[in-house]
């Protein structure tokens, strides 16, 4: 039986790269997928067959994964030693703290009855997702930054710092979009109790 | 999840909730937030720039229970001390009172932040009004 690497980028079979050919990579899972459909083990030993299921299982994985910008370079960073979300608030840059303090008083209001705040939740909405492009622009850049450097050099390390960073900041715009969505229309928002927030 | 009573009176009963004159050369404001979990914490402090104690504390914190009654708590401790004893405020003195779970711990890290970064400020208007008189004269 083959060796399976759990390694998305390795079983896959493509380099590690940040900035992926999304196209290669779906031609890629759909040969992987046929090669290990299990429909082609049914006749196979049951180690075979299991195989069979834990590699489908990676490849599902690894597929949602890699073919997902964020996704793939919270994995890649994770996989390089550099785990995301493990940074304090001075990475953070004074003025989106600024904003997303004003955005949640302006939550806040609507929250307690008070309408008048969602134009100004609207125009908050438009800046916010604006600058989720923004931070996507400034990924692609730090991508093709590294994987332009040579792997394990002081460049590929500062480039997945930066690119850490810049992460954080938004995962930290997500969440604001998020929860302006979840305000401006709060009947398709999930049911979030108290203790849940607690 | 299990909160403490403490954690518990500070959420539902926040002390010292609010703001002050942020322009004001007396007053520090510190800005922090935790990327993580989306949390932001504001916190400001009134300084008697003659005695250099801090005469009062305001906090208005969006977050979880825990980050909200460790800026509660942040508060309460701040008035009436100096600037320097301010300082010696450590996160593990407010996890200590509000016996935060592990999980919780960097919502008092948040706090210690935003006592450091509030009278940093204040420190930084005071430097720049003094050079300005020294610049006067």
């Amino acid at each position: 039986m083959p060796i399976l690497s759990k390694n998305f980028y390795d079983f896959f079979g493509i380099d590690r790269r940040l900035t992926l050919d999304i196209e290669q990579l779906q031609k890629r899972f759909y040969e992987l997928s046929r090669q290990w459909h299990p429909d082609r083990f049914s006749r196979k030993s049951a180690e075979e067959q299991s195989q069979a299921l834990e590699a489908t299982a990676i490849l599902n994985d690894g597929y949602r994964t890699l073919r997902d910008p964020v996704k793939r370079a919270e994995y890649l960073l994770t996989d390089e030693g550099f785990p995301v979300g493990e940074q304090r608030s001075k990475d953070v840059p004074p003025e989106l703290l600024e904003e997303v303090f004003e955005l949640n008083m302006m939550l806040e209001e609507l929250k307690g009855g008070d309408d008048s705040a969602r134009p100004q939740l609207e125009t908050a909405r438009q800046h916010f997702l604006a600058l989720r492009t923004a931070v996507d622009h400034e990924l692609e850049a730090l991508f093709a930054k590294y994987d332009a450097s040579e792997p394990q050099s002081e460049t590929a390390k500062q480039a997945l710092h930066e690119i850490r960073g810049v992460l954080n900041r938004r995962r930290y715009i997500e969440n604001l979009i998020r929860d302006v969505d979840r305000a401006l229309n709060p009947a398709g928002a999930a049911h979030e109790s108290v203790e849940g927030r607690l | 999840m299990a909160y403490s009573d403490k954690v518990l009176d500070h959420y539902n009963h926040p002390r010292n909730v609010g703001s002050l004159d942020k322009s004001s050369p007396d007053v520090g404001t510190g800005m922090v937030g935790a990327p993580e979990c989306g949390d932001v914490m504001k916190l400001q402090v009134k300084v008697n720039p003659e005695t250099g104690v801090i005469e009062d504390a305001k906090f208005k914190t969006f977050g979880c229970g825990s980050a909200i009654a460790s800026s509660s708590l942040a508060t309460e401790w701040l008035k009436g001390k100096t600037v320097e004893q301010a300082l010696e405020i450590k996160n593990t003195d407010i996890v200590n009172e509000l016996s935060l779970p592990p999980v919780k711990i960097h919502c008092s890290v948040l706090a210690e932040d935003a006592i450091k970064a509030a009278i940093g400020d204040y420190k930084k208007k005071q430097t720049t009004r003094s050079s300005e008189a020294v610049a006067v004269n």
